[in-house]
């Protein structure tokens, strides 16, 4: 670097304070936006997945009784014998997983897989006096259902280990003891489909934030379920299991899938539609704060293009005495880089504090107390970046004219 | 020893229509002469110095400076040659207003960087010294009087000892003072420093006190007195 040109450069950022002001306000204006949107949709997205995973694992192992039909003959050996069997029927023996324990322990055993739980599942009627409604019961492990949704933090009336102290005791969602007029401390009937029917004491009632779920489940502890439905110690019509980090799912199904002979199923297979809302708001929020450092851009080319013009003789000037195309680019785009630079650093404390305080606003939904914002490092190097191109290129256009400036047809008037 | 050499030098204009502003124009300047071009407007004078400066090279001919043909020189390689061994003197100072007078009699200097900045210094105080705008030096540009502005600007054009000192009109903007001035500081670097001094003039008593003048007439050099 030419330190006569730096010299150059600096007198001329520094005599103009106010036109330096307003082009590294814009710069700050763009980046800090760019960080804020970032920040802001990471942290809707994670909002929603957290909400979704309250009662969603990321890894599902159930028995999918749509598979293909069994082979009820084998094929004949020659050819001249016709085999032909008539109305097919697939006669599921094995309802749920009889043998969850050992799926449970597959599951264990990799390493990027957190917590496993086993739950039994079916539909009941569940009945208040009058009130009858249809619904979910869950049986859960109360140790290790926690462990993988958080269920504690969702109980609004009660405590969840009730359940394991007495075997009659029920957690119902807040919808449905709304919908049940049932209150904790009322009992309930429930109805299986199998026509057992069964009085539980509500001893709690949780509110996940997901208003389907709430509205029609209801927990009971795992070793009444199967008591309920006259099912073995080790049976469960699913075991769930949460990964270290939710984008893995996909792969980490694939990993254990050999060794399990039953559906497991990532969450992204049946969730499509949260992975693209995802997708969707991520793409919106580069669109936009991309669209604003551009902005920016064009303030930083307007500004440098007026400091041209109107420099046009001492450009001449420069160039009579033997300062060539080059030095002329230097002198321009140091300014805007300089501007960049310091626009950019502050734009990135400026993003990080709008963010921070953004991340105190109330906001009372779910289990939310305020707005959902994640702090990325990923976020802030790319917004420093897109920063610097942007000032690079709003620099450079306005350099290039000002080194192509013909001196003769500017010194002869 | 000779200075400057232009041989069969023509220039078109184009625009607006073609336009043939120099027409065979041949002379030579030996070393520390001090020379008038003198001429009407339109006689094509100024287009010469343009020429004869490196800044214009749309011509056809020749010209050398101080035995080096410039013709052909790349923009880059001309500027570097400008640096080195022209001084510039206009009839606008031209002098950047935000640097203070000091660092605007630097700049060229700064840019050759063949010499350490406290020598560059010394220098630029001395020939301000010279030019009588010493005490000024700290002041920006645009702070000083026409007068000393453009005698800051022929401490600029010094500052790397030219060979050439090209002038378009230097003391066009002066008052009957400060052209006696700047004409006697012009008179005194070609006698006592033998720098070579080619300005292009209105000025009839100007011109007349040179050690030859040029007078064109239509893009032609119609005669050279005394």
């Amino acid at each position: 670097m030419n330190r006569t040109n730096n010299k150059i450069s600096w007198v001329h950022l520094t005599s103009k304070l106010r036109q330096l002001f307003v082009a590294v306000l814009s710069v700050v204006f763009g980046i800090s936006m760019y960080i804020f949107m970032n920040s802001f949709m990471n942290g809707v997205n994670n909002a929603q997945t957290d909400i979704t995973f309250t009662s969603m694992a990321h890894i599902k192992v159930y028995n999918d009784l749509n598979g293909e039909s069994p082979i009820l003959l084998p094929p004949p050996l020659s050819s001249d014998t016709i085999q032909f069997v008539s109305n097919a029927r697939e006669i599921s023996y094995t309802e749920g997983i009889r043998n969850a324990d050992e799926i449970k322990n597959i599951l264990l055993s990799n390493k990027n897989i957190v917590a496993v739980t086993e739950q039994v599942n079916q539909n009941v009627f569940f009945r208040n006096g009058v009130a009858k409604l249809n619904g979910t019961l869950s049986g859960i492990d109360v140790t290790n259902e926690p462990r993988l949704f958080g269920t504690n933090d969702y109980m609004v009336e009660g405590d969840l280990t009730e359940l394991d102290k007495r075997p009659d005791a029920i957690v119902l969602g807040s919808g449905l003891a709304v919908r049940l007029s049932a209150y904790t401390g009322d009992n309930i009937t429930l109805t299986t489909s199998d026509g057992v029917t069964k009085i539980f004491r509500i001893t709690g009632i949780i509110e996940t934030g997901t208003g389907s779920i709430d509205k029609s489940r209801a927990m009971i502890s795992i070793q009444s379920a199967r008591q309920l439905l006259s099912k073995n110690k080790s049976y469960a019509t699913e075991v769930l299991a949460n990964v270290r980090d939710y984008n893995d799912a996909r792969k980490i199904a694939d990993e254990v899938k050999g060794d399990i002979k039953y559906k497991t199923e990532p969450w992204q297979e049946g969730n499509a539609q949260l992975e693209s809302a995802n997708t969707l708001r991520d793409i919106i929020a580069v669109a936009v704060s991309l669209t604003i450092l551009i902005v920016a851009g064009f303030g930083i080319y307007n500004i440098m293009n007026m400091t041209v013009n109107e420099k046009m003789k001492e450009i001449a000037i420069l160039k009579a005495m033997g300062f060539d195309g080059k030095d002329i680019i230097q002198i321009f785009l140091t300014q805007s880089i300089i501007i960049g630079l310091i626009g950019g650093f502050t734009g990135l404390i400026t993003g990080f504090i709008i963010s921070a305080i953004v991340d105190r606003i109330p906001f009372h939904i779910a289990s939310f107390t305020t707005l959902p914002i994640s702090y990325i490092p990923l976020d802030y190097v790319m917004a420093l970046v897109f920063g610097l191109i942007i000032t690079f290129i709003a620099g450079y256009l306005p350099a290039k004219k000002a080194s192509e400036v013909d001196p003769v047809a500017i010194l002869r008037g | 020893m000779q200075s400057l050499a232009a041989v069969n030098i023509n220039k078109y204009f184009y625009d607006p229509q073609e336009f043939h502003v120099l027409k065979e124009v041949s002379f030579e300047v030996k070393r520390g002469e001090f020379i008038s071009v003198v001429g009407k407007s339109g006689s094509g004078k100024s287009t010469l110095l343009y020429l004869l400066s490196t800044l214009d090279t749309a011509y056809t001919g020749s010209i050398a400076i101080n035995g080096t043909t410039v013709t052909g020189l790349t923009q880059n390689q001309l500027a570097t040659f400008r640096n080195e061994h022209i001084g510039f003197v206009f009839q606008f100072h031209y002098l950047l207003p935000e640097f203070t007078v000091l660092d605007n009699v630097m700049l060229p200097a700064l840019k050759l960087n063949k010499r350490p900045k406290e020598e560059i210094r010394e220098k630029a105080l001395d020939l301000l010294t010279l030019l009588d705008v010493r005490g000024h030096e700290h002041k920006k540009a645009s702070m000083i009087s026409g007068g000393q502005q453009q005698r800051v600007a022929i401490a600029r054009a010094l500052i790397n000892d030219p060979a050439i000192i090209m002038g378009d009109e230097p003391t066009g903007n002066l008052d009957s003072k400060n052209t006696k001035t700047v004409f006697n500081i012009f008179r005194q670097l070609a006698r006592e420093r033998n720098q070579t001094i080619i300005a292009v003039t209105h000025d009839d008593e100007f011109a007349a006190n040179c050690d030859r003048i040029i007078e064109m007439v239509d893009g032609r050099i119609i005669a050279q007195h005394p």
